[in-house]
């Protein structure tokens, strides 16, 4: 089974272009995950897949299908809802078994269904109650069971884990991951968070402004963005980057020169990015160390970040090791290894190779 | 709350109490009061009780036909306002359309005419269809003004339901007649057990339309009381012995849905 998004454009009646050409292809038992930042069209991308929004140009195939036309409940896929939409008037059980009474499945096969998914999600106590009876983690489970018991083609999540308090979220997700893996199923999920999307996805979609900036799996988004967007959007804290211009191997900005051996050789405007994590801290000057001014020290257990300055660049730099022993106005030497350096162009954001 | 306090605001709502419910028992006393006892100077509080009244309207008037007119013609308006309003509130309050909020507001206006200035046009219309001192005619009279009742209160609790709730219908598979009859009508039933109420209640009380558009066959309870009043007096017992028997079932049918009206009016059912 495969999924193709053949430019699929969507604008919403305001005027707002949603979706702006976006092409996109996976392949049955994938994890995809949309991200992006709010307004970037991963909801409205996930809806469009659903079929709950029409969208105004493209296609959308499934298995070769063009479904576009096709209404939800003929496009064999689920969703969950981030405020999960239960049936409140429904007890736990009947909001599992609707989807499988609406497709008459008989009796006993349903109470097998919905006590084999109950199970899985392990709120088979809770099948007597009553959606409002519930915590905000049960009633989540709940939303994933009735989206997975009639085993639809694929399973959509719309921000389903946004609605959870932080620790809930954290085993949510680890469990979810575990799901995906014993069921082999295609599960869609939009998120904001980057973290969830590093975890959970085996391809993550990244969108912005309607449009597909890179699809990758999590590792190369991570180590090759496709643009300088990607590359600030994903890290905690963000990768640094540094706008000047490179010349005969050495990146100059205003006030600062690094050393860039190897990596591009003629003259133009380029965006330098390195990740804090590969910064590399010296407490003595020495050949390739550039002086800066510690101005912030943040205590993250086991690591330490870094701000630093000099003149008008700042940076932050993670150091795993003790650093109790600088203190806010003191020198410190960062090295930059080449490999760990990162080209953008400036104009256009792309990566430079 | 405080005991004296408590104890104040009982003695209130006792108070309430007996305010509204003297009258109701004043025109009980003169439904089983002979009339002279009821047109006494100094109110007769020990008598007789007698079913005189009842007896004389009930059974040698004939208005116990009257009864039933009543009947049908409330359940008739409440019915047809339900079945066509309740539809039309849930596109009000799910779907953009050109225009919605002014059509909205125009379900409103046919309630802010004054009833005379529609009565007289809808005589003449009745007429001309032939539907002159039928309970389709009272019905439908009824139905239009009953019609914005229904409307302007289920767009709030259809808007109360999350839209989610329509999309994970449709996602577990049901059209959207399918997801509006199955799902989002069980979930709107306070709400239409309060409309319901209301409907049956304004259309059960209604006299002018009523008044107007029958004669004789398919006269309604309200109609009947003004055949009371006659060229040698008002018979005031007969009046009390009707009015007690037309408050009756509103009485019985309120205890029925209670449970009901009050979720329905105080309606949260739905966590957002």
């Amino acid at each position: 089974m495969s999924v193709i998004f053949d430019k699929v454009s969507k604008q919403f009646p305001d005027g707002t272009l949603a979706l702006d050409n976006l092409d996109l292809e996976f392949a049955k038992g994938e994890f995809v995950v949309f991200l992006g930042p709010s307004g970037s069209g991963k909801t409205t991308a996930c809806r469009c897949l659903s079929g709950l929004e029409e969208i105004t140009s493209g296609r959308i195939l499934v298995d070769g299908v063009d479904v576009t036309p096709l209404p939800p409940r003929k496009r064999n896929m689920s969703m969950v809802f981030q405020n999960y939409a239960l049936y409140p008037h429904k007890s736990v059980f009947e909001n599992i078994a609707y989807p499988l009474r609406v497709r008459k499945l008989a009796r006993g096969r349903i109470a097998e269904e919905v006590s084999r998914v109950a199970k899985l999600l392990q709120i088979e106590d809770y099948l007597d109650r009553r959606p409002r009876q519930l915590s905000g983690g049960q009633a989540q489970r709940v939303a994933v069971a009735r989206a997975l018991v009639w085993k639809p083609d694929i399973c959509l999540m719309d921000e389903p884990l946004s609605n959870l308090d932080a620790l809930l979220r954290l085993q949510t997700r680890t469990e979810l991951k575990r799901l995906h893996r014993e069921l082999g199923s295609t599960f869609v999920f939009v998120t904001h968070d980057q973290e969830e999307a590093m975890t959970l996805g085996t391809r993550i979609a990244l969108l912005c402004y309607g449009r597909l900036v890179q699809f990758d799996v999590p590792r190369k988004i991570y180590h090759e963005p496709a643009t300088r967007f990607v590359a600030e959007f994903i890290g905690r804290p963000a990768m640094n980057t540094l706008e000047g211009r490179l010349l005969e191997g050495v990146f100059h900005t205003d006030d600062t020169e690094i050393a860039a051996p190897g990596l591009l050789e003629t003259d133009r405007a380029v965006v330098l990015g390195i990740r804090p994590e590969r910064i590399v801290l010296h407490r003595a000057a020495g050949a390739g160390r550039v002086p800066f001014i510690l101005d912030v020290a943040e205590l993250v257990e086991p690591d330490t970040l870094l701000f630093v300055k000099s003149n008008g660049t700042s940076l932050v730099a993670r150091a795993t090791e003790d650093c109790s022993d600088i203190a806010p106005g003191d020198s410190v030497y960062l090295e930059f290894p080449p490999d760990a350096l990162h080209l953008f162009d400036q104009s256009t954001g792309r990566r430079l190779s | 709350m405080n005991r004296a306090w408590r104890n104040f605001a009982i003695g209130v709502v006792l108070a309430l109490i007996i305010i509204s419910l003297t009258p109701y028992l004043w025109m009980f006393l003169a439904s089983v009061k002979t009339r002279v006892d009821a047109l006494a100077a100094t109110p007769q509080w020990f008598f007789a009780p007698t079913l005189e009244h009842y007896r004389t309207v009930f059974v040698q008037k004939h208005y116990l036909p009257l009864v039933g007119n009543s009947i049908m013609v409330a359940s008739g308006t409440t019915l047809l306002s339900l079945l066509v309003g309740t539809p039309a509130a849930y596109v009000f309050a799910r779907h953009q359309f050109a225009g919605k909020e002014d059509l909205f507001f125009f379900f409103l206006t046919t309630r802010m005419a004054p009833a005379v200035s529609v009565v007289v046009p809808m005589f003449l219309l009745f007429g001309k269809l032939g539907l002159l001192d039928s309970l389709y005619a009272v019905i439908l009279a009824h139905s239009s003004f009953n019609l914005s009742l229904v409307v302007w209160m289920m767009r709030s609790f259809f808007e109360e339901i999350p839209p989610e709730v329509d999309e994970a219908a449709q996602m577990d598979g049901n059209t959207r007649a399918g997801t509006f009859v199955r799902i989002l009508l069980p979930m709107a039933a306070p709400g239409i057990a309060a409309a319901t109420v209301l409907c049956f209640i304004l259309s059960w009380n209604e006299l002018l339309y009523a008044m107007i558009l029958t004669a004789f066959e398919s006269r309604t309870l309200t109609v009947g009381i003004p055949g009371l009043v006659t060229p040698h007096g008002t018979l005031w017992g007969q009046v009390a012995a009707v009015a007690i028997a037309a408050t009756l079932p509103i009485v019985f049918f309120a205890f029925l849905v209670q449970k009901h009206l009050v979720r329905g009016l105080t309606f949260t059912a739905v966590k957002r």
